[in-house]
């Protein structure tokens, strides 16, 4: 069934089409959050006067913790308080896999080949999974690049331990590929592919704006409001900052993958078609 | 008394929705022999589809049990190479070719990929397989749904209106197809509006109305009582007056 389900997935162009549009979006901000306002703002490309230099919005790619914030694959500016088009392609990718064979009928085929429907979706998550870490890996190249021809081009030396870089990455599919899952079950869930989308998109939006709320009424971030999936996504690839441990935000991760899977196997067992 | 390919005892199924309970199928008993065509017909909504949607433990039954070889669908160990199936539009995705989608029905399958090009032939299909599905017409949809059926040679078909939409050529050579598939020892359960393909291919046939099975008989006992003609057979048991062919 994995194989199936791969085929699926490599057969269609809408998977593709978000991978496209994500990888493009975050080369966009990379070069623009990596690249171009640190450079404006040292005073290596452009005309901006010196004593403007300072309010330009840039990382500080000297230290360890701005190059740490600028190999995020969800892009530079991807951190809490942002959505980027790499999460946004990221979960899309997610949906339309769980929504597509409903559109046009090949979940009857699944579930002839495989009557246990259960195995479907983990078929499913598999493939999908596997779609998620390819996915991660060229984000995470496109990030690691944009960060390292900066600093390159700066003349600035890394200032990361390789093994952090390493971990980063690591940590950065595994959540990538989680979240390409948590929106395939959305998408299995909702079965119609703009309802599915819609979804995701507003809990996603939803958490900005409960998060930006949250800061102001209680002045920080409370341990429930780290929980929540993109904040929790941030916390777990590690490259800003989070009071929730490591291990916990990578065990909150995949018990929200397992819960969202749960409830799409749920349905799915249930569902006639 | 052959064995029985396709049984059902007591199957049944209610729909509920905002206006009630609509009860689809009224305990049905169902025993499709091994080989043959055996016409599964009735007009719309008399519960043809629900009946083979629960038979391919798509839907599920309020009550009642339905069996392939002796099985739940469910129990088959590898039910496509049991049961090849067409239904609806044969699940074709449209961004895909039809070697695409037969190279994933294979791989759902379990079998080679090489069978694709054995199926492709069966189906004529071989030239204009890697063409998208979104340019192909109806009837060559219908044979790549066919061809994906029968890529795991299973000795069972059910085909649930497999000639909707189908131009004279096209009926033709499904006619043959599983007149050929029956002949070479495979069971078919047919659902068709189109009494006349049934007529000129069927060996028995199941007549429903509102759920329930008004006629299972051989064709050819009908043929000789009606004098040839299946289509009054069809709508006395029906009371449908038009809309039939």
């Amino acid at each position: 069934m994995l194989r199936s389900e791969l085929l699926k997935i490599t057969t269609t162009t809408a998977p593709k089409i978000a991978l496209g549009v994500g990888a493009g979006g975050l080369i966009l901000t990379q070069l623009m959050s990596v690249s171009v306002l640190p450079a404006l703002a040292s005073g290596r490309m452009g005309a901006v006067p010196a004593e403007l230099r300072d309010a330009i919005p840039s990382l500080d790619l000297v230290t360890s913790s701005g190059q740490l914030a600028a190999l995020s694959p969800l892009g530079a500016s991807g951190g809490s308080g942002s959505l980027g088009i790499a999460v946004i392609a990221i979960v899309l990718m997610g949906v339309l896999a769980g929504t597509s064979d409903y559109r046009f009928g090949g979940i009857v085929s699944s579930f002839l080949a495989q009557p246990n429907r259960v195995r479907v979706l983990l078929a499913k998550a598999g493939a999908t999974g596997v779609a998620g870490l390819v996915t991660g890996a060229l984000f995470a190249v496109v990030s690691t690049a944009t960060l390292l021809g900066t600093l390159w081009f700066l003349g600035i030396p890394v200032a990361i331990d390789p093994i952090v870089i390493a971990a980063v990455l690591s940590r950065s599919l595994l959540a990538i590929a989680c979240l390409t899952i948590v929106g395939l079950a959305v998408g299995i869930l909702a079965r119609s592919q703009l309802a599915g989308v819609l979804i995701m998109l507003g809990v996603l939006l939803l958490e900005l704006v409960v998060q930006s709320i949250t800061q102001l009424i209680v002045g920080g971030m409370p341990v429930w409001a780290q929980l929540l999936p993109l904040a929790l996504t941030n916390t777990v690839i590690g490259t800003g900052e989070s009071e929730l441990p490591l291990p916990a935000a990578v065990a909150a991760l995949l018990g929200l993958t397992v819960v969202a899977l749960a409830l799409a196997a749920t349905a799915l067992r249930r569902r006639d078609v | 008394m052959s064995e029985l390919v396709i049984e059902t005892a007591g199957l049944r199924k209610e729909f509920r929705g905002r206006r009630g309970t609509r009860v689809a199928v009224h305990d049905l008993d169902l025993a499709v022999p091994a080989g043959g065509v055996h016409g599964f017909l009735g007009p719309n909504g008399s519960g043809k589809t629900t009946t083979i949607r629960m038979l391919l433990g798509l839907v599920a039954p309020d009550s009642g049990d339905a069996l392939i070889t002796d099985r739940p669908y469910s129990a088959l160990g590898r039910p496509l190479q049991t049961i090849g199936t067409m239904l609806d539009a044969g699940g074709l995705h449209p961004g895909r070719t039809g070697r695409q989608h037969l190279l994933i029905a294979a791989a759902q399958a379990k079998v080679p990929a090489g069978r694709v090009d054995d199926v492709l032939t069966e189906v004529d299909m071989t030239q204009a397989a890697d063409r998208s599905i979104a340019g192909y017409s109806l009837g060559m949809r219908q044979r790549v749904a066919l061809a994906a059926a029968l890529v795991a040679s299973p000795n069972i078909l059910v085909l649930d209106e497999p000639a909707n939409g189908l131009d004279p050529a096209g009926m033709h050579w499904l006619r043959q197809r599983i007149r050929a598939f029956a002949d070479a020892g495979g069971a078919v359960l047919l659902s068709s509006h189109v009494l006349s393909d049934v007529q000129q291919i069927a060996d028995d046939i199941v007549v429903m109305q509102a759920g329930r099975v008004v006629a299972d008989t051989p064709l050819a006992d009908v043929l000789h009582e009606q004098g040839g003609d299946l289509e009054r057979f069809y709508l006395e048991l029906t009371n449908a007056p038009s809309g039939v062919r």
